[in-house]
């Protein structure tokens, strides 16, 4: 019983992170029609601020808060620099934030080298439930994230960036007309994306270290989850994410953790093949 | 399959005029000033390259040139599937790596190296992957969204290698080590000018069956695909079908690829079925030039002798100035360095004797 817990507990910690992760690159590919493959090294970025911060002797979480903001200023420099000029094809696209993100990765690799850096926990311990404990960071991860899941949707949903959000997002030339600045949406999506990846990079670090594959190791399972849950609404790469992280968590302890890996990936291609639309149909890319 | 080719040839004709790109406008102009067609003249030039390389070449860069050559006729494979077709095949790396793994295991557990039994095998191995997977994604009742088709094959490849890794079988993260060479009757072929040229002759080859495939009826349905696939449905062609078949025989080509890298580095790490060899692919082909196949062979050549070259002093900045590199291509010269010297009408290919004669009479 007692292992069961712990079991799920650790299940939904990593449904948890992927969650957070694939939060920024769902929105960024439902919104604006585009894989950004440099995303995993915008969490990359996250982890690496709040380690700079650690290593310089401030407070962790003064890094966890300044990540977001500063990796958010990146993407939306980025985007109107470089990542604009790409909507016209999803797969160029694909290829320059594919390019993006090399440099941003063997940029970090060559300040950190092939190393693997740790940040402690800015909370550390363990709670106690009875004979079982659970660790608190990662409680506060699942905290974190539903919070985050929360605060995203009202934002989308409840607000009138959201509203023009969602105009753009439907009809960009009608939107345009209306007299709403889709350079400036497009741009602050793409902000807000990168914002995301870099809050879940600062989360993360203390669980598993900086080094600098840490990015694209998420990234492919983050594409897989965001097709899954279905690209073109909100709420479908959300659902994805869970659907993923839950299934690649929790295999292993069924299953041999090579074998369940695969098996994760056949599933969710086999799946996207027979319903394109995703767990839930938005609007398509 | 064969009809309304005037019809495709139009259509074709009327996508490329439609773009007119300022510097690929003038390149046009300057080889109709000539009356000389540029592409030829590429080819020959890196073919008699190749074949004086080993007189000039000191050992051991011989053996690098070897390496590129195989590496080359992997990218051959991956132009036709991407430059020709418009597949984005992102895990090409799957074909040429498990072909790699599958040859090594024949020369480990069998001790099967003849040439005419490894190269063949290699090869098969190839095809029959790709038939699975292309078979799989781009054959279907709806026909596959670009993207989804590019994340299906990344994720195949990106499996691959966490299965390559984990299993105790295939020698986990070291990969199999010392590979005993590929034999004919009793000669052994070590690295050197004998496997330079055995991959060269190789390469010739299946570069001129390329050539012939996609400058055919067929090549010519597949450029109409790459332009417009949904005008070459509505002429009646089976547009999923011409997907599968190249996707095919670019994964055959990459698997006979595969298993002459196994055999000529000796081994085989996981690191050849992943996304770092499926990506570096894709850079060498979009960095010369895609859909040109000779603009994969030069794509090849430059960074991997660019990147032999800055191996030494410059081995950690290198990824990044590649990185830039392919931003720049990718922003500012979307189809290569060929394109410098390539027209945009050259590209895409004449097709038949008809064309030449209507303009002729035109002019």
């Amino acid at each position: 019983m007692a292992n069961a817990f712990v079991a799920a507990f650790e299940i939904l910690s990593f449904g948890a992170i992927i969650v957070l992760i694939v939060l920024g690159l769902g929105i960024i590919a439902s919104m604006m029609g585009i894989f950004n493959f440099a995303q995993g090294e915008f969490v990359l970025l996250g982890a690496y601020i709040t380690y700079l911060a650690y290593s310089h002797g401030l407070p962790i979480w003064a890094g966890m808060v300044a990540a977001p903001f500063l990796v958010g200023a990146l993407g939306f420099a980025l985007e109107g620099l470089i990542i604009r000029r790409f909507y016209a094809a999803p797969i160029v696209a694909m290829l320059g934030t594919y390019a993006l993100g090399l440099i941003i990765r063997e940029s970090v690799r060559g300040l950190i080298g092939g190393f693997y850096l740790t940040v402690p926990e800015p909370i550390g311990g363990s709670i106690d439930l009875g004979t079982v404990h659970i660790s608190t960071w990662r409680f506060i991860i699942i905290v974190i994230t539903l919070l985050v899941m929360g605060a995203c949707y009202l934002l989308l949903s409840r607000t009138s960036f959201g509203l023009r959000v969602r105009a753009t997002l439907e009809n960009p030339a009608l939107a345009r007309a209306s007299g709403i600045s889709t350079p400036l949406i497009y741009g602050a999506t793409f902000a807000f994306g990168a914002a995301l990846a870099g809050l879940a990079g600062a989360l993360i670090v203390p669980v598993f270290s900086l080094f600098a594959d840490l990015g694209i190791r998420f990234l492919i399972q983050g594409f897989v989850a965001v097709m899954v849950g279905g690209v073109g609404s909100f709420i479908g790469p959300v659902a994805g994410a869970g659907v993923i992280g839950t299934l690649s968590a929790a295999l292993p302890w069924i299953i041999a953790p090579v074998v369940a890996d695969v098996l994760v990936f056949v599933l969710a291609i086999a799946f996207i093949k027979f319903r394109p639309q995703g767990l839930i149909a938005g609007k398509g890319v | 399959m064969l009809k309304s080719m005037s019809v495709v040839r139009e259509a074709i004709d009327a996508d490329v005029g439609d773009e007119p790109d300022g510097a690929m406008a003038e390149s046009e102009a300057r080889q109709a000033a000539s009356g000389r067609k540029v592409l030829p003249i590429v080819e020959g030039l890196v073919l008699l390259a190749a074949l004086i390389a080993p007189f000039v070449l000191q050992d051991y860069l011989t053996v690098f040139a070897t390496r590129v050559i195989i590496l080359a006729l992997f990218a051959l494979s991956f132009d036709l599937v991407w430059g020709y077709a418009g597949i984005m095949s992102f895990g090409q790396a799957l074909f040429f790596g498990s072909a790699g793994y599958g040859v090594a295991l024949l020369a480990r557990d069998l001790d099967i190296t003849n040439i005419f039994l490894v190269l063949p095998a290699g090869t098969i191995i190839g095809l029959t992957f790709a038939l699975l997977l292309g078979g799989f994604l781009l054959l279907g009742r709806h026909p596959s969204s670009v993207i989804f088709v590019a994340l299906g094959t990344l994720t195949g490849s990106y499996a691959a290698d966490r299965l390559a890794r984990g299993w105790y079988y295939l020698g986990g993260q070291n990969g199999i080590p010392s590979i005993s060479p590929m034999t004919l009757g009793s000669y052994e072929f070590s690295e050197g000018p004998v496997f330079y040229y055995l991959t060269l002759g190789i390469l010739v080859v299946a570069y001129l069956l390329c050539r012939f495939l996609v400058r055919s009826q067929f090549g010519l349905a597949l450029a109409g695909l790459r332009e417009n696939e949904q005008r070459i449905a509505f002429f009646g062609y089976k547009a999923q079908h011409l997907k599968a078949i190249v996707f095919a025989v670019g994964g055959t080509i990459a698997g006979l690829a595969g298993s002459l890298y196994a055999f000529h580095e000796g081994f085989v790490w996981p690191n050849m079925v992943g996304v770092v060899v499926s990506t570096q692919v894709v850079l060498y082909v979009l960095f010369g030039g895609s859909g040109t196949l000779i603009g994969a062979v030069i794509g090849t050549v430059i960074i991997e002798g660019v990147s032999f070259w800055l191996s030494d002093n410059y081995r950690d900045i290198w990824p990044i100035i590649l990185g830039v590199l392919l931003l720049l291509v990718i922003l500012f010269r979307p189809l290569g360095l060929i394109s410098f010297v390539l027209g945009e009408r050259e590209r895409v290919g004449s097709f038949g004797a008809k064309l030449k004669e209507k303009r002729n009479a035109a002019s």
